[in-house]
């Protein structure tokens, strides 16, 4: 079952197409990555999603429903990329206010915060104003307070920056938890590395509409070149197979293409009956992070301002 | 609905529980006593003190003659000296005198002079004469009366003159004098909270577009009902603020009621007691608690809208809130002649447009509704306020939802009007 889905989203501003019909559906429980160079279109869409912004035209379908902004912000929680809380409020407070803003009634809030606090061992800054708080502890703060309404879908937008790798951590293992909890989770950033450990869907924008979405396994799987590398105890001096070229050669490694027909017990077999032993053998699959960088180049790194006529 | 109490509760607790409230609530008042006392009491203390020396070439005026003239006023006082004129010009400064007057032998009771002249090396503002001046005329006055034969008894005959007074037959109580100082009072009340207030909304918005909790909130919440909350929020502190003053003369009026008769108490209480007789106390109160309310409004949101647009510099929110502050400034300089003559056109049309009603009706309120203030134009007045007040909320809440996510250059009022009317 799909937690949310967008049906042919378009968002126009003046001179933009920020959202240019993307269309989209997120499984319930998935953590999902929502990638994308900047300027892609990635905070307007979720805007919309948040109910800040009215789409121009397209649906959104929140747990089976068409999103009603007023009455579905309570199933969402949404941490921007720039982090905002009032500087001079006290933190529970704080917390208690946004939480009851959400529709928590004030016991309830009460309780969860005392609960989320406790957690992330961060009793004593009931009394404390923001301003007093560290870059990475604003930031520790705004995730709770992100999800204290339990919400069924949370949006993070570059929920680790700032933070040190042990408060990392702490959040990461939060988000799991929270996943395995049945949460979804949009997570949207351009940190790939954090995206392939992290989460199982992921979609990639660029200039407004949607170029990729899949699992994470399957996007490796159709954009890998048949690359392999293969370790020897003593590489052969001169190396010719049709069924396979070589990329590169270096002292203990060889990468090799397998040319079209071919599998990798060919390989695999070319090697041992020239006698070399070999000490391993693996696919090498591309990283998201090739994936990003060979579909986005290419296209102007900054968007450029257009004509929109409609 | 739910979501607009918390905001408003939230705007309204933050700043009441703030010592600056606290502090501006009592030192307010005070600061404004102590201006209007203060200023009087410097110019009191600042008057020309003069002593003039008096040469006598004609032999009227008389040694006990200018004695019983400085009897009554010793501040300013005019000394006959036998000495030559050329001597006293050399000499005055030295004999502690600041000018001498020379009368000359020509001077007869009859035909007195045109002018004398006040020989004198300091300069003296505009007023400083007059008392000497007085003293002079007065003197010769006697010296007339005198020669006339006139006693005293039928001096006191021929100075007897008639004071005009007004009667208005519809409002036995009505005090021009007293319904001045309220009107005065009402309308620099309402200036000083439209604009205080304004500002804070203004600031407050901008607050929130700076530090990013807007796009916080406005996921819980429209922007709309933010907006709204927080002009309401504030609102209630300048109402509140308002109330407690309003408590505090109360006060005062009661216990001077019970500290009774001795000497000033019973002068102070017998003014306040006039105040409360000669003009419509719950009526002006009442009157003011709409206009604050629905001026508030109408300036504030324009104020939201601007604080919306704005980024966290300061410069530009001066530089665009300046056609609003100036709309306000311009209803308290129609505040003057509209107290001056409160039935005037110009105090009736700009008692019954929008954005100056606030004040300017406030200023006329205290000389009586319905004589000076019909109750077609003070309900016309407060219809137009109240439609006033919605299309600014309206117009301000479109600026203000594109605003509040809009970081980068500042934009200019044709682009904001631009965001205001875009589909």
């Amino acid at each position: 079952m799909n937690i949310l889905e967008l049906h042919n989203l378009k968002k126009y501003f003046a001179t933009q197409k920020a959202v240019d019909d993307i269309s989209m559906s997120i499984p319930k429980g998935s953590i999902f990555g929502l990638l994308g160079p900047n300027g892609a279109g990635k905070t307007t869409l979720i805007r919309m999603i948040t109910g800040i912004f009215y789409p121009d035209a397209g649906d959104i379908i929140l747990k089976g429903k068409k999103f009603d902004p007023e009455n579905d912000a309570k199933y969402i929680g949404y941490m921007p990329e720039e982090r905002g809380l009032y500087k001079k409020m006290k933190i529970g407070e704080q917390a208690l206010y946004l939480a009851q803003l959400k529709g928590l009634s004030k016991h309830d809030a009460m309780h969860k915060i005392k609960e989320w606090f406790k957690r992330l061992e961060m009793e004593s800054w009931w009394n404390k104003k923001v301003e007093d708080l560290s870059k990475g502890m604003g930031q520790k703060l705004q995730f709770v307070i992100t999800v204290l309404h339990e919400p069924d879908l949370i949006i993070l937008d570059e929920p680790f920056s700032g933070l040190d790798p042990i408060n990392a951590n702490l959040i990461k293992d939060e988000i799991y938890r929270l996943a395995q909890n049945g949460t979804t989770i949009i997570f949207s950033t351009h940190r790939m590395e954090q995206v392939e450990e992290i989460c199982n869907n992921i979609v990639l924008v660029n200039k407004g509409q949607k170029i990729l979405d899949g699992t994470v396994q399957n996007v490796k799987q159709d954009f890998k070149e048949n690359l392999f590398s293969i370790q020897l105890e003593n590489t052969p001096a001169a190396i010719s197979s049709n069924a396979f070229d070589i990329v590169t050669v270096n002292k203990q490694e060889l990468i090799v293409k397998i040319n079209e027909g071919f599998k990798a017990n060919d390989v695999l077999g070319y090697f041992m009956n020239n006698g070399s032993n070999i000490v391993s053998f693996k696919e090498l699959l591309p990283s998201l992070n090739d994936i990003f960088i060979k579909l986005v180049e290419g296209t102007p790194t900054a968007r450029q301002f257009q004509k929109v006529t409609e | 609905m739910k979501k607009i109490t918390l905001i408003i509760q939230r705007e309204f607790l933050t700043r009441v529980r703030k010592k600056t409230f606290i502090i501006g609530t009592i030192l307010f008042p005070l600061l404004y006593l102590g201006l209007i006392f203060g200023t009087g009491y410097i110019a009191d203390k600042t008057k020309e003190d003069l002593n003039i020396a008096l040469i006598d070439q004609s032999g009227l005026f008389k040694q006990d003659l200018i004695k019983s003239i400085n009897g009554n006023d010793t501040v300013n006082s005019i000394q006959l000296v036998a000495v030559s004129p050329e001597l006293i010009k050399t000499s005055f400064d030295s004999l502690g005198f600041d000018g001498y007057v020379i009368v000359p032998q020509n001077f007869t009771w009859q035909t007195g002079a045109d002018s004398l002249l006040v020989n004198t090396k300091k300069s003296f503002g505009i007023g400083a004469l007059n008392p000497i001046e007085k003293k002079i005329n007065l003197m010769w006055n006697r010296i007339k009366r005198d020669s006339l034969g006139i006693d005293v008894g039928k001096e006191a005959i021929l100075s007897k003159s008639i004071d005009l007074k007004i009667n208005n037959e519809k409002d036995k109580n009505a005090n021009a004098g007293i319904a001045t100082v309220i009107g005065y009072v009402s309308g620099f009340l309402m200036y000083f909270i439209l604009l205080l207030y304004g500002s804070q909304v203004m600031m407050g918005v901008t607050e929130e577009k700076t530090s990013r909790i807007a796009e916080v909130v406005v996921s819980s919440v429209k922007p709309f009902q933010l907006m709204i909350g927080k002009i309401i929020g504030i609102g209630m502190v300048a109402l509140t603020q308002f109330l407690i003053w309003i408590a505090c003369i109360l006060i005062i009026y009661n216990v001077t009621k019970t500290t009774g008769n001795d000497g000033t108490a019973s002068v102070m209480v017998g003014k306040i007691q006039q105040v409360f007789t000669s003009v419509n106390i719950p009526l002006v109160v009442g009157c003011f608690i709409f206009y604050l309310l629905a001026g508030f409004f109408f300036y504030s949101s324009l104020y939201a809208a601007i604080g919306s647009a704005i980024n966290e510099d300061m410069r530009e929110a001066q530089s665009l809130s300046f056609p609003i502050t100036m709309l306000i400034i311009f209803s308290i300089a129609l505040m003057t002649p509209a107290i001056s003559n409160p039935s005037s056109p110009v105090a009736v049309w700009a008692s019954i447009i929008p954005f100056s009603s606030p004040i300017v009706m406030m200023a006329r309120i205290p000389f009586g509704v319905p004589n000076t203030v019909p109750w077609w134009q003070l309900g016309l007045s407060m219809v137009l306020l109240v439609a006033g007040f919605m299309f600014t909320t309206w117009f301000a809440a479109r600026i203000y939802r594109t605003g509040i996510l809009m970081y980068g250059k500042k934009p200019s009022w044709k682009e904001m009007i631009k965001w205001a009317f875009r589909k």
